[in-house]
């Protein structure tokens, strides 16, 4: 069986790559299995997406926790643990990511045994979600790795699965999908179908076992208000909000009567604070401060500025 | 607002400049109908129980994370309105018993979708308002179901793309009057609101509060994500909104309505429209004028009837 998962941001269309690439399977006469996970994940925020495929029914359920390929559409989240991207990967995987850096680069910074394939990330797009075409090239380049789709099997897949949209969308993504194959091909068949896992030999995952207990043990009551802190959505920003405090005139705080999310606090010498743990870059801030205090930069450069700045 | 602070909104300066509301909450970058929820939160203060109907609101409380301070309950989408009484019930009953000390009295706060307010939750509406249930219900208006993926509802604006309205011409149904609705059944007060404008929801939010019986309130709620358009722009969506005559603030005590902001040159209607992705096809591939003068004429007829 191919297992697949492909990890990406919301907005990039990663749902859609993993159903393009289950109908081209679906096409080729495989038995098909593929869903994103659905959950309370919103634009920007890491998501994940995976495709089943096989010759024989497919009755494993659930997320893939042993994968065959691993495609990432965004490197930045490659290195967040909430994004799961590294999850249950071994020697027997492929793992594909869209980056404008090298295998080796990858390979010395991950120290995986797993298999790096980089998909060249097209020119530099400034916000991550917005990367066009990205669903069909991520798509394109896990058909060809299979080496079980053929390209014509893909072209007609990707246009049955974008026809909605209209023609001159499907034709766009078919081009930027053909060159992602095509670019694919000197690895084509790297990615190995892996056995049925079989009742005997089932290792069990690392998971902590939690004993039954009554609900108002296991679900107890929470006394405390605001619990939601804890979350922190400042992951799914791909632009971040700067505040140039020289432009600043600490107007009447319009930025954070404005933000939807509450992240701006005025600090007691009267002057806006942004919360980078919460803050989910809709750049509402920027659009609305009246002297034009506050830019927007993309959020990986703005890291590798942090991690510049804290080395020196 | 910080309990027992005289709380007078004349000005952006009287705004909050810290908020009650949560962060971490998983709605939408962006998200008009979380910028209304935070901004009133910040003046009804903590001493309030939410009663939420399915919609995206409803993924504000996942537990064990919730950004409200005080209580939440989550009904059926169509039965928030009886979730508020059973609650008011309660504590009223607990008050009088002398379990619930009067001090620690709260209000209790309706929020649903549009897919409720304008359909499936009418009648629990009509009911509660009906027996004067002493309640506050906001409907955030994002103009669809978009929990589920933006199909069109009741409040679906002529003409607007949803994913069940995909044809040329969009959604051919027309935008249900729920404020005039409401009003039709004398509740203390009904009023419309938007994010966008601050000052006028805090005004309203501050009015209400001296008042017992059934408050109502509507939001418009720019939604990026079910109206196609980069967040960035959710608050100049709903400054547009206003500016344009799409969205009147108004409002309506003892069997009057007043509107609180009257454009004095509303802006034509299409610089609303344009920015949208779900009114895309009134100007691509070729601008649809018919289209536009007959939405931009349904606006014009609507402020010729208003004087006040
Ligand atoms: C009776 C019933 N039908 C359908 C659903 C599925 N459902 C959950 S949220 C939702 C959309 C609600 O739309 P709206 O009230 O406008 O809120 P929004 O999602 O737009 O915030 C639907 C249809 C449900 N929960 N209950
Ligand atoms: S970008 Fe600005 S408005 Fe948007 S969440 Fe961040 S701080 Fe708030
Ligand atoms: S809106 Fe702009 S000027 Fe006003 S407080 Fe915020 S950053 Fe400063
Ligand atoms: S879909 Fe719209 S209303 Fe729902 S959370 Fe997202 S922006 Fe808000
Ligand atoms: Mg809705």
């Amino acid at each position: 069986m191919f297992r697949i998962r492909f990890h990406g941001r919301g907005g990039q269309g990663m749902k859609t790559a993993s159903r393009i690439l289950g109908t081209a399977f679906f096409i080729e006469g495989y038995e098909v299995q593929d869903a994103p996970r659905y959950g309370a994940e919103r634009r920007g925020a890491p998501i994940f997406a995976y495709v089943r495929a096989d010759k024989v029914a497919v009755n494993e359920r659930g997320i893939i926790s042993h994968p065959d390929l691993v495609v990432v559409s965004d490197d930045t989240l490659v290195g967040m643990p909430a994004a799961g991207v590294m999850q249950g990967i071994d020697q027997n995987t492929v793992l594909l990511i869209n980056s404008h850096e090298t295998a080796d680069t990858w390979q010395q910074r991950l120290n995986t045994q797993a298999k790096i394939i980089i998909l060249p990330a097209q020119e530099e797009i400034e916000d991550r979600a917005e990367l066009p075409y990205i669903g069909s090239q991520c798509a394109a380049a896990a058909a060809a790795l299979s080496h079980v789709i053929s390209k014509q099997t893909f072209t007609q897949a990707l246009t049955e699965e974008l026809q909605h949209l209209g023609d001159e969308v499907v034709k766009q993504n078919l081009a930027v999908a053909s060159t992602a194959f095509d670019a694919m091909a000197p690895h084509s068949g790297i990615v190995k179908e892996s056995a049925l896992p079989s009742a005997t030999d089932y290792i069990k995952p690392e998971w902590i076992e939690l004993p039954f207990e009554k609900a108002e043990i296991s679900a107890p009551a929470i006394h405390s208000g605001a619990t939601s802190v804890k979350v922190r959505t400042g992951l799914w920003r791909t632009m971040r909000p700067v505040i140039n405090y020289e432009k600043c005139s600490g107007c009447w705080w319009i930025c954070s009567t404005y933000c939807p999310d509450g992240a701006i606090n005025v600090t007691d010498d009267k002057l806006p604070d942004i919360d980078y743990d919460h803050c989910k870059g809709c750049l509402v801030c920027v659009a609305q401060c009246p002297p034009h205090a506050i830019e927007s930069i993309p959020e990986h450069i703005a890291k590798e500025k942090e991690l510049a700045g804290a080395k020196s | 607002m910080i309990e027992g602070t005289p709380v007078h909104f004349h000005r952006m300066k009287d705004m909050p400049s810290s908020h009650l509301l949560g962060t971490g909450t998983p709605m939408c970058a962006g998200c008009g109908g979380l910028e209304t929820l935070h901004n009133m939160y910040d003046i009804l203060g903590e001493k309030t129980v939410f009663v939420n109907a399915a919609g995206c609101m409803t993924l504000l409380s996942v537990y064990p994370f919730t950004p409200f301070r005080g209580g939440w309950l989550y009904t059926s989408m169509a039965s928030a309105p009886a979730g508020a009484q059973g609650v008011r019930d309660a504590m009223d009953i607990m008050i009088k018993k002398k379990k619930l000390p009067e001090d620690e009295n709260m209000e209790v706060v309706v929020v649903t979708g549009d897919g409720s307010a304008y359909g499936m939750g009418m009648s629990a509406t009509s009911g509660a308002m009906d027996r004067n249930l002493n309640f506050i219900y906001l409907c955030y208006d994002n103009e669809g179901y978009g929990n589920t993926g933006q199909q069109y509802s009741a409040a679906t604006p002529h003409a607007a793309i949803t994913s069940t309205s995909k044809g040329s011409h969009g959604y051919p149904g027309f935008k249900k009057d729920l404020f005039s609705i409401w009003a039709a059944h004398h509740p203390a007060y009904v009023a419309t609101i938007i994010g966008a404008e601050p000052l006028d929801l805090a005004k309203k939010i501050e009015k209400l509060q001296g008042m017992t019986g059934p408050r109502m309130l509507i939001s418009l709620a720019p939604c990026p994500t079910g109206w196609d358009y980069d967040p960035q722009l959710s608050v100049e969506i709903g400054h547009l909104a206003v500016q344009t005559g799409v969205w009147p603030l108004k409002e309506y005590i003892n069997g009057k309505v007043t509107h609180t902001k009257i454009p004095k040159q509303r802006k034509p209607v299409e610089e609303y429209l344009k920015l949208q992705g779900r009114f895309k096809h009134l100007f691509y591939p070729q601008r649809d004028e018919q289209g536009i003068a007959e939405i931009q004429a349904r606006i014009d007829a609507y402020w010729d009837n208003v004087t006040e």
